[in-house]
């Protein structure tokens, strides 16, 4: 007994060292440069410092563009997901190969590709002008911005949502049909509800990485859209206040967790079969 | 029957894959009465079922449903609930909710919906279960909720798909009975698939009996077990002895090598016939002093008789007995005229009914198939 603990021990030692050096040693940084100053003296000063309005606003639009985001993501993956779950296995596969394969490329090239197609002599512009419509201005809004948020985060909706909903009994949609629902009907009634989970999952997939961006924005919004990510960098890179930019990757942090703790509830309470 | 007719299959097929699943098929189901399609897996016997709920659409033929083609009515349109054969309860709703889905569609009263989900929680002896997890239900519990849940809209027909199927045996008798109890109380059309023939005889009013995607009899129970129309019929609902037989005359057949009388008429002249006789109507004599003589093969303690397979002229009969006898003992057999029954010749003569392979391959072939339901 104690020699196969022992030997479970050791099988999950170089998961332990992995998490301390990674994920554990760097929290514990994060947590020391924000309530420290230069001098490494204890301080609250980083925290207030960020409650000024022009870091107010950035940490604002960062929570909207991210939450626009994912709720786009949600609706355009929603559809695509529901169709593919009712395709043929095969072709089930080759779908989702199709969804992935922009993930091949480097995440900035991608996102050069779009600014070479939304800038104002860029490739879309230049097709318009041939039928005599635009230019359009494009590049550098808040609409290219979270377009690229939407682009690049897409398939981490599609997929969780897509493994749930291919999950779900045939025969309990058709229980559904046959005790009334109209098609519609059996979405609303079942299908969505079974599918929360998926719901959870892929929306936790597209709204981290949307609020911690900061390239996105810098390309696609031409530094018109400061995000949190883009600010963070900035102290580090830049302003080198690593202090200000451990506290405020520590709020990132908390707004991150409350959000999902607030996501987590509703599915919780989903399962414990009260209808929203 | 004096019942109108409540569903109508006209000529109804059906093909998956350039394979015929349903050879144009014809049945009439009347209102009130308790219908049993029964077969082998592969049978057809639920698409029949999935083409009268509407999740299968025939190639050709029509469902008329009430005197009017349904073909084109979508199944959420039709007056018919099914019972699925593992349940297929909403898993995100509790009891209640399940029970109360089909309500819920059409904007009932609150006060409605808890007094007619009540009705049904007490008609399948569920009270007290309102809040319960599906999930954790068990299986006996789960098909009371799919029945009550497929009762509450008090279709005019119920179309059950071998709901009993994954229930244990004694509970699947007490469930075959509250089934039959339901129905006799609510007046509901049943049309109930199972591959059980026991189930069948037991339960229905009338069985239709399939095989190869075609009806192969439809009767009463007991029309079914007495008087089978092929060796098919014959050898699928009970245990039958099928022999090649010459019709010599009216009441007089030949098998085995011996004359026999007996109550069938009607056959040309010297025409080929099948000939069944149940084990339980073969009475076993002293050598020499029935009508043919064999050797004992095998016995088989069966708790209420013995099975005894004896070899006569190469050909092994089943004979089911009260007195125990030897294995290698030679024994005499006597059979009354009306434990013979004579049948047309079919597609499935010769195929049925000997039981020199009896025991290990059948057996195996059978468990085979109720895995696979």
């Amino acid at each position: 007994m104690n020699k196969k603990s022992l030997m479970q021990k050791a099988a999950a030692a170089p998961h332990m060292v992995w998490s301390v050096l990674f994920i554990i040693a760097p929290l514990i940084f994060v947590v020391y440069y924000a309530f420290t100053d230069k001098e490494g003296n204890p301080t609250l000063g980083n925290i207030t410092e960020l409650a000024q309005a022009s870091y107010l606003e950035v940490f604002i639009r960062s929570v909207c563009f991210a939450f626009l985001a994912t709720v786009i993501c949600l609706i355009i993956a929603y559809p695509i997901a529901y169709f593919m779950s009712k395709a043929k296995p095969r072709t089930q596969k080759i779908l989702i190969m199709l969804v992935m394969l922009p993930q091949w490329l480097n995440f900035l090239i991608r996102t050069y590709s779009w600014m070479a197609l939304l800038e104002d002599t860029g490739i879309i512009n230049t097709i318009l002008g041939y039928m005599n419509i635009g230019p359009l201005h494009m590049i550098n809004t808040s609409g290219a911005v979270i377009l690229g948020m939407v682009y690049n985060y897409l398939p981490y909706m599609i997929i969780p949502l897509h493994s749930v909903i291919s999950k779900i009994d045939p025969r309990v949609l058709e229980a559904a049909s046959d005790l009334g629902c109209s098609p519609l009907r059996v979405l609303v009634r079942v299908v969505i509800p079974l599918s929360v989970s998926g719901i959870v999952s892929g929306v936790t997939m597209v709204f981290v990485p949307s609020i911690s961006t900061f390239y996105i924005s810098q390309k696609l919004g031409g530094g018109n859209f400061d995000l949190i990510g883009d600010t963070i960098e900035r102290q580090f890179q830049t302003a080198y206040n690593y202090n200000l930019g451990a506290a405020m990757s520590f709020v990132l942090m908390l707004i991150i967790v409350i959000s999902m703790a607030v996501m987590n509830r509703y599915s919780g309470e989903d399962d414990g079969g009260v209808i929203v | 029957m004096n019942e109108k007719k409540i569903i109508e299959l006209k000529n109804v097929a059906k093909s998956y894959d350039g394979e015929m699943i349903l050879d144009h098929i014809s049945l009439d189901v009347h209102e009130k009465e308790f219908v049993t399609f029964l077969g082998p897996s592969g049978c057809g016997k639920t698409t029949t079922l999935r083409i009268i709920a509407g999740f299968v659409t025939p190639d050709t033929g029509d469902v008329v449903f009430d005197g009017t083609r349904i073909n084109d009515i979508p199944a959420y349109k039709r007056h018919v609930n099914t019972v699925f054969q593992k349940y297929a309860l909403f898993p995100h709703l509790n009891v209640y909710e399940n029970i109360a889905f089909a309500l819920r569609l059409n904007k009932v009263s609150e006060e409605e919906i808890f007094e007619r989900v009540e009705e049904m929680l007490a008609m399948v002896n569920l009270r007290g279960f309102e809040k319960r997890d599906v999930n954790l239900l068990s299986g006996g519990q789960q098909q009371r909720v799919a029945i009550a849940r497929a009762l509450i809209n008090k279709p005019k027909v119920l179309l059950l798909d071998e709901p009993l199927g994954a229930l244990d045996l004694k509970l699947r008798k007490d469930m075959q009975n509250e089934l039959k109890n339901i129905q006799r109380k609510t007046g509901i059309t049943f049309i109930y698939v199972t591959h059980d023939q026991e189930e069948a005889l037991s339960m229905s009013d009338t069985v239709v009996v399939m095989a190869d995607g075609k009806i192969q009899q439809i009767g009463t129970p007991t029309d079914i077990y007495n008087e089978p129309q092929n060796a098919f019929v014959a050898d699928f609902i009970g245990e039958s002895n099928i022999i090649d037989g010459i019709m010599l005359d009216d009441y007089k057949v030949r098998f085995s090598g011996h004359e026999f009388e007996c109550l069938d008429k009607g056959f040309d002249k010297n025409e080929r016939v099948d000939v069944v006789v149940r084990p339980e109507d073969v009475d076993v004599t002293k050598p020499g002093q029935g009508m043919l003589d064999g050797v004992v093969t095998s016995v088989t303690f069966k708790g209420v008789h013995y099975e005894i397979i004896v070899n006569i002229n190469n050909f092994k009969w089943m004979i089911q007995s009260t007195d125990y006898v030897e294995p290698n003992q030679n024994i005499g057999i006597y059979i009354e005229p009306d434990a013979i029954h004579i049948m047309k010749r079919s597609e499935y003569s010769g195929k049925f009914g000997d039981y020199s392979s009896f025991s290990d391959e059948l057996e195996k072939l059978s468990d085979a198939s109720e895995e696979e339901e």
